[in-house]
């Protein structure tokens, strides 16, 4: 017997809220996480394409001083980031094309590197988390205490919230705050005020259908590699789908559709119908949507309406799992 | 500490609980049963665990079904199954159970090393609990259990899986929480010895319901006074004395003897019988029913039923 046992001793302390417990399972994830060394690499790794639009930002701001900067910003706009018409009005009247130049890169930030590395992370992570649980019982411990599935759910769930968050919504919001610091005076916020809560919103839209359609494929196996391969499996399949079946349509489909699009008469194949068996096409509509930059053709509410319902079945589906299982 | 009535449990059509009604009270409550008769149903139904179909009461005092977060809240459970929270160590997954229980988190880690220094966990307590053999992982989850300092136990066969010495100590710990702590503890095992060692009372059950509800003492007492007789050499003439003063007399695997209906204050007659047949009696006690026998007898009743 250890020197310092005291034996048995009862406790008589207060304790702490009931809607704090799911932070308890959080927190466990995150640590039990956070120890693997490569996640810690992809973590830092994540944060690289920052510096892209940070440059682009800089540039946009520091072109008060150095007119020429605002040629290589009209470059970037009018060129990888396919917004000619934007890059001229840039070249007109910069102060005026400021707030839509800084969403424009921090959507760019969103929709190309991060929203790649988020299917990478969540892949990774997510399929684990109630795998393990399965395969090693741990659910019992959980719901022996306090906790009900929603509890549960909502723990698991915020240890990708996490890790998300980390490498999409801080550096967006630091982007941000580069923009402001590095322009010319506080009057801008006035201008972008609008800004942090867009990226916040479609932070919420990447965040949370991902992480519930990737805790149902976890819920359904104790192998988390199948979780892993379902996951991934969903958004290549779907990609490379969208990708022929659109090609497809512009060469060979008779049905086009003639639409306004800014104000300019768009022809062009039914995209709508398609983006919906495609999760980065669906998300990237939505996301565009939300920071007031959709130039594609068709309405984003199908686009809406696919991620609502993918994550109402999908806690469904979880839930349903979770309480079946204890019923044996 | 618990009381429920017509609780019904079925499974697509089976009945796994048919209208269980029991009453446990303070102390230690030994729950037997054979496999199947629906011992882990009732402890799983009783924390909410299992949606039943029928049947209310109360457990710790809250209402039940009603009230199921607040009586986990109360009581502290340990599965049957082998079950943990994989990558934790020992300490992590106490302090995790603590914290889940509501315990605040520097709270829930320093009472998560008390526990662990109650179970002599040792240094083994920062290993992952992959790498605990069967024996340790019984004592986490019991330290699990028992961390958030429940009124009432619930232990799902806590001794399985425990060496002799490692049993002796659980044992032990169960029946210190009674007697100096006040817990109260409903103790669900196949081993019979650990019931006999510990529990105040017993409740057996059969196909999904109660059959026994008493104390250890109760069960223990024979129906008709008897007395154990063990005697030395040939007993077939005292066995056929006795029949014939009208005694019942049960010959044992062993050659003792069981004879009833014989009260202590009635013993002269045996004395004066063994006397006349020349017959060398060693030992002479009152005799007691053995829960394997009780046990034996409940289920083998309600199978021929």
């Amino acid at each position: 017997m250890p020197i310092h046992d005291l034996g048995y001793r009862p406790w008589n302390g207060e304790k702490c809220g009931r809607w704090l417990r799911p932070r308890f399972i959080a927190a466990s994830g995150i640590a039990l996480v956070w120890r693997r060394k490569w996640l810690r690499l992809m973590l830092m790794l994540a944060w690289l394409p920052i510096f892209v639009p940070a440059i682009g930002i800089f540039a946009f701001e520091y072109s008060s001083t150095e007119p020429q900067m605002l040629q290589f910003v009209g470059n970037l706009v009018g060129g990888p980031l396919q917004r000619p018409d934007l890059a001229m009005q840039l070249l007109a009247d910069p102060d005026s094309a400021r707030h839509e130049v800084w969403t424009l890169l921090i959507m760019a930030f969103f929709r190309y590197p991060q929203l790649s590395a988020m299917v990478l992370l969540v892949g990774l992570i997510a399929p684990m988390l109630i795998s393990y649980d399965l395969r090693s019982r741990a659910y019992l411990m959980y719901f022996s205490r306090p906790l009900n599935v929603i509890d549960y759910m909502l723990g698991k769930a915020s240890v990708v919230w996490f890790f998300l968050s980390m490498i999409v919504t801080l550096p967006a919001l630091i982007l941000y705050l580069i923009g402001v610091m590095l322009s010319p005076d506080l009057s801008v916020v006035q201008q972008t005020w609008d800004i942090p809560i867009r990226i916040l919103s479609a932070s919420v839209v990447l965040l949370v259908p991902t992480t519930i359609v990737a805790m149902c494929y976890s819920a359904h196996t104790s192998e988390s590699r199948y979780a892993s391969f379902s996951w991934f499996a969903t958004w290549i399949l779907g990609f490379v789908a969208y990708q022929i079946l659109t090609f497809m349509g512009t060469n060979f489909g008779p049905r086009r559709r003639r639409g306004f699009v800014d104000g300019l008469l768009l022809e062009s194949i039914d995209y709508d119908r398609w983006r919906l068996l495609s999760p980065y096409h669906a998300l990237g509509k939505v996301q565009a949507s939300i920071f007031g930059l959709d130039t594609t053709p068709g309405s984003v509410v199908p686009s809406v309406l696919l991620l609502i319902a993918v994550t109402i079945v999908g806690a469904w589906l979880v839930r349903r799992k979770i309480l079946a299982l204890l019923s044996i | 500490m618990i009381q429920v009535r017509n609780l019904v449990k079925r499974y697509r059509g089976v009945e796994a609980l048919r209208g269980v009604t029991l009453e446990v009270s303070d102390g230690i409550t030994g729950l037997l049963g054979p496999n199947g008769s629906g011992k882990s149903t009732l402890i799983k139904s009783l924390l909410g665990l299992v949606k039943t179909n029928e049947g209310q009461g109360t457990v710790v005092g809250k209402e039940w079904p009603g009230q199921v977060r607040e009586i986990r809240e109360l009581v502290g459970y340990l599965p049957e199954d082998d079950c943990y929270i994989a990558g934790l160590s020992g300490i992590e997954s106490v302090a995790l159970m603590a914290n889940l229980s509501g315990l605040p988190k520097t709270e829930g880690l320093r009472r998560a090393h008390e526990i662990c220094d109650f179970c002599d966990f040792g240094e083994e307590r920062y290993r992952p609990v992959e790498s605990y053999s069967t024996g340790m992982r019984q004592k986490l989850k019991f330290a699990q259990a028992l961390v958030h300092d429940p009124p009432l136990l619930i232990l799902d066969e806590p001794t399985t899986g425990l060496d002799p010495s490692q049993r002796e100590s659980m044992l032990r710990r169960i029946k210190t929480l009674h007697t100096h702590y006040g817990k109260s503890v409903l103790l669900s095992t196949h081993i019979l010895p650990d019931v006999k060692a510990i529990c105040d009372s017993v409740i057996i059950m059969v196909a999904g319901t109660v059959k026994v509800v008493d104390t250890l003492e109760n069960l223990s007492r024979p129906i008709h006074p008897t007395q154990h007789v063990m005697v030395l050499g040939d007993s077939s003439r005292l066995v056929q004395r006795v029949r014939e003063n009208g005694l019942e007399v049960e010959v044992e695997c062993d050659g003792n003897l069981r004879i009833s209906p014989l009260e202590s204050q009635r013993v002269e007659l045996l004395w004066q019988l063994a006397a006349e047949t020349d017959t060398k009696i060693r030992r002479l006690v009152p005799a007691m029913n053995s829960l394997d026998k009780i046990f034996i007898d409940t289920a083998s009743l309600s199978e021929v039923r």
